[in-house]
C-alpha cells in the first residue's frame, strides 16, 4: 500500500517499462520459448509445430501477468533467459550455417 | 499481507488499462463478431432480389446443370452453390475460380437473377479479423487485441475477490457497485465462452502470430508446413484433376463421356455427411472422360472446421476417388478450436447460443469501459481532461459503431438498387455515419449523448421490419422476417436503455454519484 | 430439431442454476427465508443434479461434442438470466421453472 502515495509523475516511467516489458520482452519470451519447445518436444515436426504454437498463447498471457506481479527489477532479469531458450531451439540451425 | 496487496493492486492497473486501451478496439470486434454470427442471413437479407423457391437441392442440381451445359459447355468446370438452410439460392459459375462472379439463377425457371450489389453480412464477418484494415495488418491488430483480452481475462478473475461469494448478485440502481456487479456477473458466469472465444480467435491464425517453432523445424517456410500436414491421398486427387485440366492433356484430346446426372450425387452425399448438409457441388471437366464431381459440405458438419472439405466422384462411373482423410489429433486439436471459434456446427440452437453470448461479451465489454469512466468521475482528483476524451470516445465507439451497423442495414434497402459501385456506398454509409456519431459524441455532453444516440439506434432498429414492408415487400420469407424481429427485439432492449438514461433528466443535472444510477439500468439492459 | 426439447435443456439448466443460487445462504435469506431452512442444504445437490439433467437432455438434441459446448452456453446464459431476473422480478424468477413445467405440459399435450 506504501505505493499509493508515489506523485503519477514518478510512477509513468515504471509503468511504461514495465508495458513494455511485457509486450516486446513477453514476446519475445514467447517466441524463444517456443522455439526450445519445438526442440525438445518428442514427436513428428508437424505434430511438435502445432503443438507448440498452439500454447504459446498461454504462455504470453502468463508472462505479461507475471512481469506485472512481480518487482520491476526481477521482471527484468527474466529478459536473461530469452538467449538460451533461443538457443536451445536454433543451435542446429545456426550450426548448420556455420558448418 | 503489503505483498498480497501490491499483487492485487498491480493486476487492478493491468486490468483497467489493458482493458481501456484495447476495450474499444476489442468492442468493434467482439460486436461484428457477434453479427457476424448471422453472416449468411444478413447476406440473404441484403439481397432481396433472391427469392427462396423452396426447391429441395435435387431439382436445383437438375436445374442448373442444364442451365451450364446450355451456356458453357466446354467450360474447365462447373460450380453450383446449392440452396441451403441459411441461404435458399441457387447460384451457378464456370471456370477455375469458385469463388470468381457467381451467377444467381432462379431455380424455378432457371433464368439469371441480377440481386444487388452488397457489402452482405460477409462484410461484420472481414471486419472481425481485420477492422477494415488491409488484413496483414488487420490480422496482427487484432491478434494484439485479443492478446490483450486474454490478460484482461485473467488480471480480472484475479483481482475479483469474492468470485463465488458474488456468484448471483446483482443490485440494480446503486451506481458504481451496479456497475461493477453487471461487469462481473457477466464476466463471471459467461467466463468459459469468454476464454474459449478469445483463445480460439488466437488459435486460427496460430501460425502467423507465433512462427518460432516453424522458424525452428522448417525454417520459417509454412508453406513446406502444410504440404506435409495435407493428407496424401487428397493430394493426389487433386494432382490428377488438375493435370487433366491443364497441362498434360488439354482438354480436346480427352473423349467425350457421358455423365452420370448430376443430382445423384446429392443423394450420394448426403449419405456420407448427413441430410442438408450439402453446399455446393462442383464438376472438373464436364463431359469428358476424366470428369469429376466433387461435393463439399456446408462449414459445421461437425466440430472440427471443416473449410475446404470434399468428397470427390468419378463423374462417369459415380466410384469415390477422394475422401476426406481423418485429421491427425494435433490438426484436429487446432481446427476443432477454429470450428468452437467459427461457430457453424449444431444449427440454429447453437448458432443462437453464440449469438447471445457475443452480446453479453459486448456488454462486459462496454460496461467495463463505462465503469472506468464512472469510476473517475467519483474520485474527484482524477484527471479530468482524460476521463473527458474517455467518456465521449465510449459513446463514439459503442453508440457510433452500434449506429454505423444499423446505418449499414438502412443504406442497404435505401440506396437505389442498381446503383453504380453501389458496395462502395454502403462503405460510405458505414464509416459516414460512424463518423457521424463520433462528432456528435464529441460535441454533446456524454449523458446527452448517450440518450441521443440510444434513442436513434433505437428507432432505425424498431423501424426495420417496417422499412423492409415498404422497400422489398415481395422479398418477405422466413429468413428475412427472422432478421427484422431480431432487429426490432434489439431496438426495443436498447430503447429501453435509453429511455432509462432519458427519464431521469434530473439526474444529468445532479452529481456525478446520482448520473451513474441511470447508466446502471444501461448494464442491466444491455447485458 | 426439437424445439421443445431445446426450451427444455433451457428451463432445465434454469432451474438447476436457481437451485444452486438458493443453496447460497445470502440467496436463501433473500428470497427463501419463508421454507425450512434445513432445505436449503438440499439445493446445491438438487441443482447439481439438474444441471446433469440438462447435459443428458442436451446430449439428445446434439452429438456429444458439440452438447458439451450447447451445455456450457446454455447454462452460462440461464444463470445470467437468473441473475437479471432477481432483483427486478423476484417473483418470476422464482416461479419460472414451474410456469416453463406447465407450459411444456400443455405444448405436450396439445401437439
Amino acid at each position: 500500500m506504501s505505493r499509493v502515495a508515489t506523485p503519477a509523475a514518478r510512477l509513468w516511467p515504471a509503468a511504461l517499462a514495465r508495458t513494455l516489458l511485457a509486450v516486446v520482452g513477453g514476446y519475445a519470451f514467447t517466441y524463444s520459448a517456443v522455439a526450445a519447445l519445438a526442440r525438445l518436444l518428442p514427436g513428428e515436426p508437424v505434430d511438435v509445430v502445432i503443438s507448440a504454437t498452439l500454447v504459446s498463447f498461454l504462455i504470453y498471457t502468463l508472462y505479461v501477468l507475471w512481469a506485472f506481479a512481480v518487482p520491476l527489477r526481477r521482471a527484468l532479469l527474466s529478459l536473461l533467459v530469452i538467449p538460451p531458450l533461443a538457443l536451445i531451439g536454433f543451435w542446429p540451425n545456426l550450426f548448420a550455417g556455420a558448418a | 499481507m503489503a505483498k498480497q496487496a501490491s499483487v492485487t493492486q498491480s493486476m487492478s492497473g493491468l486490468h483497467t488499462w489493458a482493458g481501456l486501451i484495447v476495450g474499444w478496439l476489442l468492442f468493434a470486434i467482439f460486436l461484428t463478431g457477434t453479427l457476424a454470427v448471422f453472416d449468411k442471413e444478413l447476406n440473404w437479407w441484403m439481397q432481396p432480389e433472391l427469392h427462396d423457391t423452396g426447391l429441395d437441392q435435387v431439382s436445383a442440381v437438375r436445374v442448373a446443370e442444364s442451365w451450364l451445359r446450355e451456356r458453357n459447355p466446354d467450360a474447365s468446370a462447373w460450380n453450383i452453390g446449392l440452396p441451403t438452410e441459411r441461404g435458399p439460392s441457387l447460384s451457378v459459375s464456370s471456370g477455375e475460380q469458385r469463388r470468381g462472379q457467381r451467377t444467381q439463377l432462379d431455380a424455378d425457371s432457371g433464368e439469371v437473377v441480377v440481386p444487388r450489389e452488397t457489402l452482405g453480412g460477409n462484410f461484420f464477418f472481414h471486419f472481425h479479423y481485420t477492422l477494415h484494415m488491409p488484413r496483414s495488418i488487420g490480422i496482427w491488430v487484432v491478434g494484439f487485441a485479443a492478446m490483450a483480452m486474454l490478460v484482461a481475462i485473467i488480471s480480472g478473475v484475479i483481482i475479483h475477490k469474492k468470485i463465488f461469494k458474488d456468484f448471483f448478485t446483482f443490485r440494480p440502481a446503486k451506481g458504481q457497485r451496479s456497475w461493477l456487479d453487471g461487469h462481473n456477473a457477466s464476466a463471471v458466469l459467461l467466463l468459459p465462452f469468454h476464454l474459449m472465444i478469445t483463445y480460439t480467435g488466437l488459435a486460427i491464425f496460430f501460425l502467423i502470430y507465433m512462427p518460432a517453432a516453424t522458424d525452428v523445424l522448417y525454417g520459417g517456410d509454412r508453406e513446406a508446413l502444410f504440404s506435409e500436414l495435407r493428407p496424401g491421398n487428397e493430394q493426389q486427387v487433386e494432382r490428377a484433376g488438375r493435370a487433366g485440366e491443364g497441362g498434360r492433356a488439354p482438354r480436346a484430346e480427352v473423349p467425350a463421356a457421358q455423365m452420370l446426372p448430376l443430382e445423384q450425387f446429392i443423394g450420394r452425399g448426403e449419405a456420407y455427411y448427413g441430410e442438408d448438409m450439402l453446399g455446393s457441388l462442383s464438376v472438373s471437366n464436364p463431359d469428358r472422360a476424366n470428369a469429376r464431381v466433387e461435393v463439399r459440405p456446408v462449414m459445421g458438419t461437425r466440430l472440427e472446421l471443416t473449410k475446404g472439405e470434399s468428397l470427390v466422384f468419378n463423374a462417369i462411373t459415380g466410384e469415390v476417388v477422394g475422401a476426406p482423410q481423418p485429421t491427425r489429433t494435433t490438426l484436429l486439436t487446432q481446427k476443432v478450436m477454429a470450428g468452437l471459434h467459427f461457430a457453424q456446427f449444431g444449427g440454429y440452437a447453437m448458432r443462437w447460443i453464440y449469438f447471445l453470448c457475443g452480446l453479453i461479451s459486448c456488454a462486459m465489454i462496454a460496461s467495463g469501459l463505462v465503469l472506468y469512466t464512472v469510476k473517475r468521475r467519483r474520485q474527484v482528483k482524477s484527471d479530468t481532461r482524460w476521463l473527458r476524451q474517455a467518456e465521449w470516445l465510449n459513446v463514439a465507439v459503442i453508440g457510433g459503431l452500434m449506429f454505423a451497423c444499423t446505418a449499414l442495414l438502412w443504406g442497404n434497402r435505401m440506396l437505389p438498387a442498381n446503383m453504380a459501385e453501389r458496395e462502395l456506398w454502403e462503405l460510405r454509409v458505414f464509416f459516414g455515419g460512424w463518423l457521424l456519431a463520433l462528432v456528435h459524441a464529441r460535441l454533446r455532453a456524454p449523458l446527452r449523448a448517450w440518450a441521443e444516440q440510444l434513442t436513434l439506434i433505437a428507432l432505425l432498429l424498431l423501424a426495420m421490419p417496417v422499412l423492409d414492408m415498404l422497400l422489398a415487400p415481395k422479398a418477405l420469407d422466413g429468413l428475412r422476417l427472422s432478421v427484422d424481429a431480431s432487429a426490432a427485439a434489439m431496438g426495443l432492449i436498447l430503447g429501453w436503455a435509453a429511455w432509462r438514461v432519458v427519464c431521469q433528466p434530473q439526474a444529468v443535472k445532479k452529481t456525478a454519484g446520482e448520473t451513474k444510477k441511470i447508466r446502471t439500468s444501461r448494464t442491466g439492459v444491455t447485458s | 430439431m426439437s424445439v421443445s426439447l431445446f426450451v427444455a435443456v433451457f428451463v432445465v439448466a434454469y432451474s438447476g442454476m436457481l437451485a444452486c443460487c438458493l443453496g447460497m445462504e445470502r440467496h436463501w435469506k433473500k428470497r427463501a427465508s419463508r421454507l425450512p431452512t434445513s432445505w436449503r442444504r438440499y439445493c446445491r445437490p438438487l441443482g447439481v443434479l439438474l444441471l446433469a439433467l440438462a447435459a443428458y437432455l442436451a446430449m439428445q438434441l446434439w452429438p456429444l461434442a458439440m452438447a458439451w459446448v450447447a451445455w456450457l452456453g446454455l447454462i452460462s446464459l440461464s444463470g445470467l438470466g437468473l441473475l437479471f431476473l432477481l432483483p427486478y422480478a423476484p417473483r418470476l424468477a422464482l416461479s419460472l421453472p414451474v410456469l416453463a413445467v406447465v407450459l411444456l405440459v400443455i405444448g405436450a399435450i396439445w401437439v
